[in-house]
C-alpha cells in the first residue's frame, strides 16, 4: 500500500495539481460554474459575474503586491485605463473585440512602465503614494482628453460578439468572464512556479539576497508592474462591458482599497487567497445588507442609499479585523484547519 | 595555478569611516582561503564588495580575467561569484526547495511570457532545475526538511539551506561569511566537511570569513588577517599563527609581549 506522498519522476514535482482529490474538486468546481448560469436567477448571476471579473483584477494586483511586495494604491488607474482602451478601440473605432481586449492589456502595461520606472527606488509607503498619485493623474488625463475619451460623458460599450458567438446574454457573458478568470488564474499560478515568480518573491523577501542570486531588481520590478497592469487592465475592460458604460465615475478610488482588502482578507501572495478574498469581499456588503434587513425595512433602505459609504466602512473594518486576528488571511485559516484535521487528536 | 580573484588596493569609506583600507589579496583556483580578524575589521565589507553588494570607493578587483568594476551588481552571480550571508538572508516564506531553486536563477532562461504558458522548454528547464536542487539537497543531507518553510527551521539548518542556495548558482568562487557562528561542535564539523567536499568534489574555490579558529587552521590553505580595515598578515595557517602582528591584533600589545616571552 502506498502511504504518504510519493513522486516517481521529476516532472511530477513541477505539476500544478499533484493530488487526485484536488483534481477532483477542481473539476467539480469548474462543472458547477458551467452549470451555474443556467440555474441561478439574474440577481445571483450578477454577483457571479462581479466575482469572476474581480478575481481577474485581484490576481493582477496579487502579482505586484502579493508576490513582489510592491504596495500599489493605484490599482484603479490600471482598471480604468484598461476599460477605456477597450471602449475606445471597440466602441469608437469599431475594432474587433479581441483587439479591444489586447489593447485593454497592453495600454495599462505601457502606463505601468510610466509609473513603474520612477518607482524603482521607492519602497513601502512612498511607492503607495506614488501609485496613488498615478491613479489620480490618469483620471484627470481621461477627463481632459475629450477628443479621445468623451471626457466626463463617458463611452457606452456593447457586449461583444467574438467569432460569431454573441456574449450578449447574461449566461454567455458569465462564460466570457469565467474564461478570463481561469486564464488569469493559470497565468498567475504558472508565473509563481517558474523562475520569474521565484524572482518576484525573492525581491519581496530579501532584495539584497535576490540581487546576489543574479536577479536584476530593476528589470523584475518592471516585469511585475507590466504583468500586473496587463491582467488588471483586462479586468477593467470586463467591468466596463458589465456596466455597459465606461466613465471615470464607474471606477471610484474605493476599488483600489477593495483590491487591497481582497488580498489581505484572502492572504497576501497567494492566488487561492485572491480568489477566496474576492468571494468574501464581493458578497460581504450584500450579506450585511441581508442580515440588517431582517431587523427592519428602514435599515434596508439605509443600505441602498448609502451603499458606497457603508462599503468603505465595511472594508476598513474587515481589513483591521483580519490584520489583528488572522494576518495570513483566509488561506492561512484554511492551512490551520487542514493541519488540525490531519493531526487531530494530537496537538502537533 | 591560475589566479581566480585578484584584489588590489581595495578601499571603502562610509562617510568619515574607513571600513576597508588598501587591501590586496589573491585567491588561487582550487584554494580554501580564510579571512580572519577581530570584530569590525572590515571583513564583511570586503565580502560585500567582492559580491557586488557594495561598490568600492577605490582599488581594483579582477575575477577570472574580468574587471569587476565593469560588471553590474546583478551580473556577479552569472560570472561565477556566489555567497552566503553572516545573518541569514533567506527567502523565509518559501520552502527549502524554493529557496535553492531561486539560486538557479542565472542558469534558467524563461521570460515572463514563457512562464505564463509554462510549456515545452520552460517546463523541461524547470524539471532540470528541480533535479539539480535534489542533488544539492542530497549533498547537504537535508532531504528530511526539503518541503519545510525555512522560517520554521533551526539556525544551523537555515545556514545549510543558504549554503545550498549559493551552490545552486554553481559559482566558481564561493564566499562564506561566518558559516559556523552559533553552531555546536557537531554542526561545525559537518560544515567543515562540506567545505572540503565543495572544493574537492565540486571544484569550487572557497573564500571564507571565520571566527572559529579551529576550522580556519584545519582546512584553510591560506589565511588573510584584517585589522581596522587594513591587511596585517597573510600566509599559511602555521605562518599566521606565529605572526606577532596577528597575536597583537587579537590579544593586545602587552599580552603579545608576554606570549613572546613565554615562547
Amino acid at each position: 500500500m502506498r502511504t504518504g506522498d510519493f513522486k516517481q519522476t521529476y516532472g511530477e514535482l513541477v505539476t500544478l495539481i499533484d493530488s487526485p482529490p484536488i483534481w477532483l474538486w477542481s473539476v467539480v468546481l469548474v462543472a458547477a460554474l458551467i452549470v451555474a448560469p443556467h440555474v441561478l436567477n439574474s440577481y445571483a448571476l450578477s454577483f457571479l459575474m462581479i466575482i469572476l471579473i474581480t478575481v481577474v483584477g485581484a490576481l493582477g494586483l496579487n502579482i505586484l503586491t502579493g508576490y513582489t511586495g510592491l504596495i500599489s494604491l493605484g490599482h484603479v488607474g490600471f482598471l480604468v485605463t484598461g476599460a477605456y482602451a477597450y471602449a475606445i478601440l471597440v466602441s469608437k473605432y469599431q475594432m474587433h473585440p479581441l483587439i479591444g481586449f489586447l489593447g485593454a492589456g497592453v495600454v495599462p502595461a505601457l502606463a505601468s512602465l510610466v509609473v513603474g520606472a520612477p518607482s524603482l527606488r521607492l519602497k513601502g509607503l512612498y511607492l503607495a503614494i506614488t501609485t496613488l498619485a498615478f491613479s489620480f493623474i490618469i483620471n484627470t488625463l481621461i477627463l481632459e482628453a475629450r477628443w479621445l475619451t468623451n471626457g466626463a460623458r463617458g463611452i457606452s460599450v456593447q457586449r461583444p460578439e467574438i467569432f460569431g458567438i454573441s456574449f450578449d446574454g447574461d449566461a454567455a457573458f458569465t462564460y466570457l468572464c469565467l474564461g478570463f478568470a481561469v486564464l488569469a488564474l493559470f497565468a498567475t499560478l504558472n508565473i509563481r512556479r517558474s523562475r520569474v515568480g521565484r524572482a518576484f518573491v525573492a525581491i519581496r523577501d530579501n532584495d539584497t539576497a535576490a540581487r546576489v542570486m543574479g536577479i536584476n531588481l530593476h528589470a523584475y520590478k518592471l516585469f511585475a508592474f507590466v504583468t500586473s497592469a496587463f491582467i488588471t487592465g483586462l479586468s477593467g475592460a470586463l467591468y466596463g462591458i458589465y456596466l455597459s458604460f465606461v466613465s471615470v465615475e464607474g471606477f471610484p478610488f474605493l476599488l483600489s482599497i477593495e483590491a487591497l482588502a481582497i488580498l489581505i482578507v484572502g492572504g497576501l501572495g497567494s492566488a487561492l487567497g485572491a480568489v477566496l478574498g474576492t468571494i468574501l469581499i464581493v458578497l460581504l456588503p450584500e450579506a450585511t445588507r441581508m442580515v440588517f434587513s431582517l431587523f427592519s425595512a428602514q435599515m434596508d433602505a439605509m443600505f441602498t442609499t448609502g451603499a458606497q459609504e457603508l462599503k468603505s466602512m465595511l472594508y476598513g473594518l474587515v481589513i483591521i479585523l483580519f490584520l489583528r486576528f488572522q494576518p495570513r488571511g483566509l488561506v492561512g485559516a484554511w492551512h490551520d484547519i487542514r493541519r488540525m484535521w490531519v493531526n487531530w487528536p494530537l496537538r502537533y | 595555478m591560475t589566479r581566480l580573484l585578484t584584489v588590489e588596493n581595495l578601499s571603502k569609506r562610509f562617510g568619515g569611516l574607513q571600513a576597508v583600507v588598501d587591501v590586496s589579496l589573491a585567491v588561487t583556483q582550487g584554494e580554501i582561503c580564510s579571512v580572519i580578524g577581530p570584530n569590525g575589521a572590515g571583513k564583511t565589507t570586503l565580502f560585500n564588495m567582492i559580491s557586488g553588494v557594495l561598490r568600492p570607493s577605490g582599488g581594483r578587483m579582477t575575477f577570472d580575467g574580468t574587471d569587476l568594476a565593469a560588471v553590474s551588481p546583478s551580473r556577479f552571480a552569472a560570472i561565477g561569484i556566489g555567497r552566503t550571508f553572516q545573518n541569514l538572508a533567506l527567502f523565509k516564506h518559501g520552502t527549502v526547495v524554493e529557496n535553492i531553486l531561486t539560486g538557479r536563477h542565472t542558469h534558467l532562461r524563461s521570460n515572463v511570457l514563457d512562464a505564463v504558458i509554462f510549456f515545452g522548454r520552460t517546463r523541461s528547464e524547470e524539471i532540470a532545475a528541480r533535479q539539480r536542487v535534489e542533488h544539492i539537497i542530497e549533498f547537504l543531507e537535508i532531504e528530511h526538511i526539503r518541503d519545510a518553510v525555512v522560517g520554521t527551521l533551526s539556525y544551523g539548518q537555515q545556514k545549510r539551506v543558504e549554503l545550498g542556495r549559493a551552490l545552486a548558482c554553481e559559482p566558481k568562487l564561493l564566499l562564506l561569511d561566518e558559516m559556523v557562528s552559533g553552531m555546536n561542535q557537531e554542526e561545525t564539523e559537518d560544515i567543515a566537511r562540506f567545505v572540503l567536499d565543495i572544493r574537492d568534489e565540486l571544484g569550487i574555490t572557497v573564500l571564507m570569513i571565520e571566527h572559529e579558529m579551529r576550522i580556519v587552521m584545519d582546512i584553510s590553505d591560506r589565511v588573510h588577517v584584517l585589522n581596522f580595515g587594513r591587511k596585517i598578515a597573510e600566509g599559511t595557517p602555521a605562518e599566521v599563527r606565529r605572526d606577532p602582528a596577528v597575536t597583537e591584533a587579537y590579544l593586545g600589545g602587552h599580552r603579545a609581549e608576554a606570549a613572546r616571552v613565554e615562547a
